[in-house]
C-alpha cells in the first residue's frame, strides 16, 4: 500500500478544466483530475452525466471544447497507442475469431502478428477463454465476449486502460463474477485504469479511488479513497467497511441530485 | 439452432414432391384431354425437345449467358464503386442517392427500344440494358451495407488508431458483404431479364430471340424448351451466388439474409 501512495505523486493522466459542449448541449462543465500510475479510479455517476464522453475524450476519439488532457506529460490530440479501451458492448467483429479479434489492435497498429500471437493466447488463458480462441463471437456468451474485449484492450500492453461501463450489459450474477475477474487480471497486469460505471457497489469494490460526477452539465462532486486491502474478493462486499464506503458514495450521489 | 440433416432433407423433399406432383398432373391432363402440343406441350414433349434440339438451344443460350454474366459483373463493379462514393462523399450522397432511389421506380425495360436506336441491334444494347437494370439494386444494397456500420465498432477502431483506409477494408467491407450478396442475387435475375427483353426487341441470336422465333413459327414445344433452359441457367447462376455467399458470409447464422432492397 505504501508504494502506491508514493506513486500517486507522479500522475500518468492529467485532466484540467475540461469542458464539452455539443451544438446545443453542455455535457461537461468543468472536470479536473489526476490519476497516478497503476491506480484504479472509477468515475461514478447517473446515466447521461457525460462520464462516457469524458472517457472518449481521454481516448482521443471525441474532441474537447476546452481544457487540457495529457498523458505522461504529452497532450492528447487524437487516439494513441498507449491506451486500451473496453466499451459497454464487446464490439467484437463478428467475422473474426476470438483470437483474431484480440489481435485486431495489433493489426491496426501495423505490428507483426506473430510477435503478439503468444501474448494473445496468454491473455485469453488468463481470462479463462483460451479454449474459445478459434470460435466466432456469436458462439460465446455475453460475459465471455466481454472478457475477449478486455483481452483485446490489453494486447498491445497499453499504460492506461479505459473502461466504459463494461459490465452494464451483463446480468447481475455474471457482473459480480466479471468484477472479481477484472481485479485478478489487473493484479497480474498492473495498469492505470479509469473505470466508468453507474453501479455504486461495483465502483467501491474495484477502485482505489471513486470520483462522483453530478448531473449534466457535469462537474466532479465528490472524491473518495477506498482504502480496502488487496487482493479483494467478493466476500469483502459483506464487510462493514465496504458498506460504509457504499453509504458515503450513495450520500454523495443523493446530494448531487438535491442540487 | 442448426437443422439436423434429416430435417433439412425433409424441407427439401416437400417442394420437390409438390413440383413432381404438378408435372405428373400436367402430363396426365395433357394425355387424357388430348391437348395439342401447339397449345400446351406436355412435360415429356418439352424434355424430348430439349434433348433432340440441344445443339440449337445451347447455341442460343451461350450468347445470352455471356451477356448476362458480363452485364452482371459490370453492374456489381459499378454498383460497389458508386456505393463507396456515396458513402464517403456527403455531396454525392445528398445529390445522387435520391436520384438512384427514385429511378428504382422507372421501368427500365421500357428503355430497350431507345437503346436499339442508339446502339443498334447488337450485343451492345443487350449488355447495356442488362447492366442498367442490374446496377440500381446493386448500388442501393451496397450503399446500405457500407453505411450500416455500428457506431461503437467505428469508435473501437478509431481508439486503436485505425486509419480510414483500414476501417474501410477491415470493417466496412466485410460488414457490407451480406448486403452486397443480397444485391447480387437481385441483380443476376434482373440482368437475365435485361438480356432476354433486349433480344425480344431486336437481335439475331440469343435465347430471347429463339423464344420469339419459335413463337412466330407456332413451335410451342421449342418455346417451352427454350424457357426451361433459360430458367435452369438462371437458377444455376443464382445458385452459384448463393454458394459464394455461404462461403464468404460464414459468420451469419442463417444463409437466408433478409432486408434487401429489390429492383
Amino acid at each position: 500500500m505504501s508504494t502506491e501512495r508514493t506513486e500517486r505523486l507522479a500522475p500518468v493522466l492529467r485532466i484540467k478544466d475540461v469542458r464539452k459542449v455539443y451544438t446545443d448541449l453542455e455535457a461537461i462543465r468543468n472536470v479536473s483530475l489526476e490519476v497516478a500510475a497503476n491506480e484504479f479510479v472509477s468515475i461514478l455517476g447517473p446515466s447521461g452525466c457525460g462520464k462516457s464522453t469524458l472517457l472518449m475524450m481521454v481516448a482521443g476519439v471525441v474532441e474537447r471544447t476546452a481544457g487540457e488532457i495529457s498523458i505522461n506529460n504529452t497532450p492528447v490530440i487524437g487516439p494513441r497507442r498507449d491506451i486500451g479501451v473496453v466499451f459497454q458492448q464487446p464490439v467484437l467483429l463478428p467475422w473474426r475469431t476470438v483470437l483474431d479479434n484480440v489481435l485486431f489492435p495489433v493489426e491496426l497498429l501495423k505490428q507483426p502478428r506473430a510477435k503478439y500471437q503468444q501474448r494473445a493466447m496468454e491473455l485469453l488463458a488468463m481470462a479463462k477463454i483460451a479454449d474459445f480462441a478459434g470460435h466466432l463471437p456469436r458462439q460465446l456468451s455475453g460475459g465471455m465476449r466481454q472478457r475477449a474485449s478486455i483481452c483485446r484492450a490489453l494486447i498491445h500492453d497499453p499504460n492506461i486502460l479505459l473502461m466504459d461501463e463494461p459490465f452494464s450489459a451483463l446480468d447481475a450474477i455474471t457482473r459480480d463474477e466479471m468484477g472479481v475477474e477484472l481485479l485478478r487480471i489487473w493484479q497480474a497486469n498492473r495498469k492505470t485504469v479509469i473505470f466508468v460505471t453507474h453501479s455504486i457497489r461495483e465502483a467501491a469494490f474495484l477502485s482505489d479511488r471513486v470520483l462522483v460526477m453530478g448531473r449534466r452539465p457535469s462537474i466532479i462532486m465528490e472524491e473518495l479513497a477506498i482504502d480496502l486491502p488487496r487482493p479483494r474478493d467478493i466476500a469483502i462486499m459483506e464487510s462493514e467497511r465496504f458498506n460504509s464506503y457504499v453509504r458515503q458514495l450513495r450520500n454523495a450521489i443523493e446530494a448531487s441530485h438535491a442540487q | 439452432m442448426r437443422n439436423s440433416m434429416p430435417k433439412k432433407l425433409l424441407n427439401l423433399a416437400w417442394p420437390i414432391g409438390i413440383s413432381l406432383l404438378f408435372l405428373a398432373a400436367w402430363e396426365t391432363a395433357n394425355r387424357v384431354l388430348g391437348v395439342r402440343s401447339i397449345i400446351l406441350p406436355s412435360p415429356s414433349q418439352i424434355i424430348e425437345a430439349m434433348i433432340e434440339r440441344h445443339d440449337l438451344l445451347l447455341s442460343h443460350l451461350w450468347p445470352s449467358l455471356y451477356l448476362t454474366v458480363l452485364g452482371f459483373v459490370l453492374s456489381v463493379i459499378g454498383g460497389i464503386v458508386v456505393a463507396v462514393m456515396i458513402t464517403y462523399s456527403s455531396l454525392l450522397r445528398l445529390g445522387l442517392y435520391p436520384i438512384i432511389v427514385v429511378s428504382q421506380v422507372i421501368p427500365k425495360i421500357s428503355i430497350a427500344p431507345l437503346f436499339i436506336v442508339w446502339f443498334g441491334t447488337g450485343t451492345m444494347s443487350s449488355l447495356l440494358l442488362a447492366f442498367l437494370i442490374a446496377f440500381f439494386p446493386m448500388t442501393i444494397n451496397s450503399a446500405l451495407g457500407f453505411q450500416s456500420i455500428d457506431e461503437d465498432i467505428h469508435s473501437m477502431a478509431r481508439s486503436f488508431m485505425g486509419s480510414r483506409w483500414q476501417i474501410f477494408w477491415k470493417i466496412r467491407m466485410p460488414n457490407a458483404l451480406p448486403h452486397i450478396f443480397s444485391g447480387m442475387k437481385i441483380s443476376i435475375t434482373l440482368a437475365i431479364i435485361g438480356v432476354v427483353v433486349s433480344e425480344f426487341v431486336a437481335s439475331q441470336e440469343g435465347i430471347g430471340y429463339l423464344i420469339k422465333l419459335a413463337g412466330g413459327l407456332l413451335d410451342t414445344t421449342l418455346m417451352m424448351a427454350a424457357i426451361t433452359v433459360l430458367s435452369i441457367a438462371g437458377l444455376a447462376l443464382y445458385g452459384l451466388i448463393a454458394l459464394a455467399e455461404r462461403h464468404s458470409v460464414y459468420w451469419q447464422p442463417s444463409s437466408d439474409i433478409s432486408g434487401s432492397v429489390g429492383g
